[in-house]
């Protein structure tokens, strides 16, 4: 316990925070955008999975990595697409719909994986030439700071850059604004014009694709390989924190940050061996998630007619 | 104009008590001759519910054939090997029941939460719940007779479940927490402690491996037929079926629990105490899964390992329970269905070398038609007759 404390390790735990929070930060902007517009897509788990291996599969074909962010973008966006013309169009229960897609999400990464990779009921562990970091010039010179926050992936960067943005779209652009007023009260926005089930095409289209992207993080930064298990219920923590930040951009960062934090508190204390059953550790996210949830109950946020569909004429 | 608006009604074929009000606009009628419009039912028959889940299966079939032929399969050779692997002969077909078991219990186990509008989707926590109480029965009581033993370790089976499933109702009717993903946390949760107790106080002795002891034998669960698996759990589940029903239909609770699922306000606006309900309907929702861990444990493997819950039992449940329409008849049909596919997968990998996840496509592909058929019957088309 003595050199827990140390220089280096302490370092280590706030390099690895951002590390940790990057697909949920992503997965949990996108998430924001949809639910602004009222649809709560609970399909994340399911389209991080198949953005994670359409990601992979394309990078693994073509060997390069970028071509692998197109693809997990397509992925997940075809996902987002899939919710979009459930709960917009057809007005699917957007629970039910959401735990559809997870299912489907799901299933269709663990076929799609076998048949590509799998050969006579052996699969080969193929991996990718994952991202290095982008050391950022001079500024990752800064003792500390540089290697926290200058010597990360390309995609940790552009996890925390979407937080303004989404913040910025969703209470200064007129776009935003009319998705938010959606979520509020769809009623409203029709008599005056605003069409509805495009812009929650639109937003339910790029929460899908913000997952997809935070699954490609997953198989081509963090790590460089698929396998089964690889979103570990991430997609289920970042609708978490989309609760937790009670609907606001810059409480996502801060619920990202602090899980990132605890995780990777946890991961070193893990590998100190400190004399605690692995498993308490193991399960430590997911009870702080539930923790979480029942200390912050602020609901102040939250769109109004989330999960309500909206019929013309009815109500 | 006047004369037209008066005259459109006689226009119009046929008539009857279900038009919405965009059926009894004149004027729509009259810019649309001849056309064909949506219309909302407001009253959706069964059969017709019957009719659309079919119709959304049989063009997941077709889906499906699409995927084998792009798989590089002749569709017909999979599906006959898939079926001949799930219903082809006595062992298969029984064997197919057998995998139906904990896929009845834990589709109950969602449809009844989700009647109530409570979205339980810890089915896979609260098996392992179960499977965990039937063990700490089986291990703190050793001196009970037979009849009683197995009483005590099913009780034991359904009160973990129970308090397992309770940790989320308890949550959302005092905070308010959102139960689906407390439910989905505490599957997590209890992945972990299950590793823990396995590698740990319940580790068996004699073996370096994650698992317990291997139960005596009196504590296994008879078996209908000597050349099969077919345990009395598969009884179990059925009773428990018409037990759902019964109690979903039946009784006041029943009613309460349909009439929160519809709308929480307005069940209590009439005086049903909706946070006790919920509580009630989520340890019935969670005693329910537990049984499923119960009887897999007794019935089949007589030890819990590190791949107890790897079958995804709980999660498939949901899909069952969806896919059912929340009716506990159909839980069993679409259970015994899923379980075939499940069985016969493995047949069909072997035989055409399609991967057995093929079937975790189908489920998915096959329920989210069922729910878009859902919403489909909900309206039809109608002719709007043009007499000139």
């Amino acid at each position: 316990m003595e050199d827990f404390f140390t220089y280096s390790v302490i370092l280590g735990i706030f390099v690895a925070t951002f590390k940790i929070a990057t697909p949920l930060l992503i997965a949990a902007t996108g998430e924001l955008v949809a639910e602004s517009s009222g649809i709560l897509n609970l399909s994340l788990e399911g389209t991080m999975t198949l953005g994670a291996f359409t990601g992979f599969l394309v990078a693994n074909q073509t060997g390069n990595l970028w071509l692998g962010l197109v693809g997990a973008a397509v992925g997940g966006g075809a996902m987002g697409l899939l919710m979009a013309v459930m709960t917009a169009t057809v007005k699917v229960n957007q629970v039910v719909a959401g735990l559809a897609l997870n299912i489907l999400g799901l299933g269709g990464a663990f076929f799609w994986y076998r048949s590509v990779y799998e050969e006579s009921g052996a699969v080969a562990f193929p991996t990718v030439d994952r991202f290095q970091t982008a050391t950022i010039p001079l500024l990752s010179d800064i003792p500390a700071v540089g290697e926290v926050f200058f010597d990360q992936h390309w995609l940790t960067y552009f996890g925390v850059l979407m937080v303004p943005a989404t913040l910025i779209f969703l209470n200064r652009t007129k776009y935003g604004l009319e998705l938010r007023s959606i979520g509020h009260n769809p009623e409203a926005c029709d008599m005056r014009g605003v069409g509805i089930i495009s812009r929650q095409y639109t937003a339910v289209i790029y929460g899908g694709v913000m997952a997809g992207l935070g699954g490609a993080y997953l198989s081509l930064a963090g790590g460089n390989q698929f396998f089964d298990d690889i979103v570990a219920g991430r997609g289920w923590i970042a609708l978490a924190i989309v609760i937790f930040g009670n609907w606001r951009a810059s409480w996502i960062l801060a619920g990202s940050l602090l899980f990132g934090f605890l995780e990777a508190t946890q991961l070193s204390l893990q590998a100190s061996g400190v004399d605690l059953p692995y498993q308490l550790l193991l399960a430590l996210p997911f009870i702080l998630t539930i923790v979480a949830l029942v200390l912050n109950r602020s609901r102040s946020q939250v769109p109004l007619s989330l999960t309500i569909p909206y019929h013309r004429g009815e109500r | 104009m006047s004369e037209h608006v008066t005259d459109a009604p006689q226009d119009s074929p046929r008539r009857d008590d279900h038009e919405t009000d965009a059926g009894r606009d004149p004027l729509s009628m009259l810019f649309q001759p001849g056309a064909w419009r949506l219309e909302r039912r407001l009253y959706t028959r069964p059969v017709h519910e019957l009719y659309a889940t079919l119709i959304a299966l049989a063009i997941t079939a077709v889906i499906i054939g699409l995927l084998v032929i792009i798989v590089g399969v002749s569709p017909l050779d999979a599906f006959t090997s898939l079926y001949e692997g799930a219903f082809g002969n006595r062992e298969s077909a029984l064997e197919t029941l057998v995998q139906a078991t904990p896929l009845i219990l834990t589709g109950l186990c969602a449809a009844i939460a989700f009647r109530a509008g409570v979205w339980n989707i810890g089915g896979q926590g609260q098996f392992i719940a179960g499977a965990i109480g039937t063990w700490w029965v089986y291990d703190t009581m050793p001196g009970l007779p037979a009849p009683l033993l197995f009483v005590a370790m099913f009780a034991g089976a359904a009160v973990f479940g129970a308090l397992w499933a309770s940790v989320a109702s308890v949550l959302l009717v005092r905070y308010g927490t959102n139960e689906i993903l407390t439910t989905v946390m505490l599957n997590f949760v209890i992945d972990s402690g299950l590793s823990w107790l396995l590698s740990g106080p319940w580790q068996a002795n004699d073996t370096p491996y994650s698992q317990t002891e291997r139960m005596v034998e009196s504590a296994f669960l008879p078996r209908f037929f000597d050349d099969s698996r077919l345990h009395l759990g598969f009884a179990l589940a059925l009773v428990m079926a018409v037990v759902v029903h019964l109690l979903v239909r039946r009784t006041t609770l029943g009613f309460e629990l349909r009439a929160i699922g519809v709308n929480k306000q307005a069940a209590s606006y009439k005086g049903i105490s909706v946070g006790a309900a919920i509580i009630v309907v989520m340890a019935i929702s969670g005693a329910l899964a537990g049984l499923a861990g119960a009887g897999e444990l007794l019935g089949l493997h007589h030890r819990i390992n590190f791949e107890f819950g790897g079958a995804a039992v709980g999660f498939t449940g949901i899909i069952v329970a969806l896919v059912a329409r929340l009716h506990p008849a159909g839980v069993i049909v679409v259970a015994i269905a899923f379980a075939g596919l499940l069985n016969g997968a493995t047949q069909m990998q072997v035989g055409t070398g399609i991967p057995a996840a093929l079937v975790d496509v189908i489920e998915g592909v096959a329920l989210v038609l069922v729910l878009l058929a859902a919403v489909a019957c909900r309206y039809r088309l109608r002719r709007i007759a043009h007499h000139g």
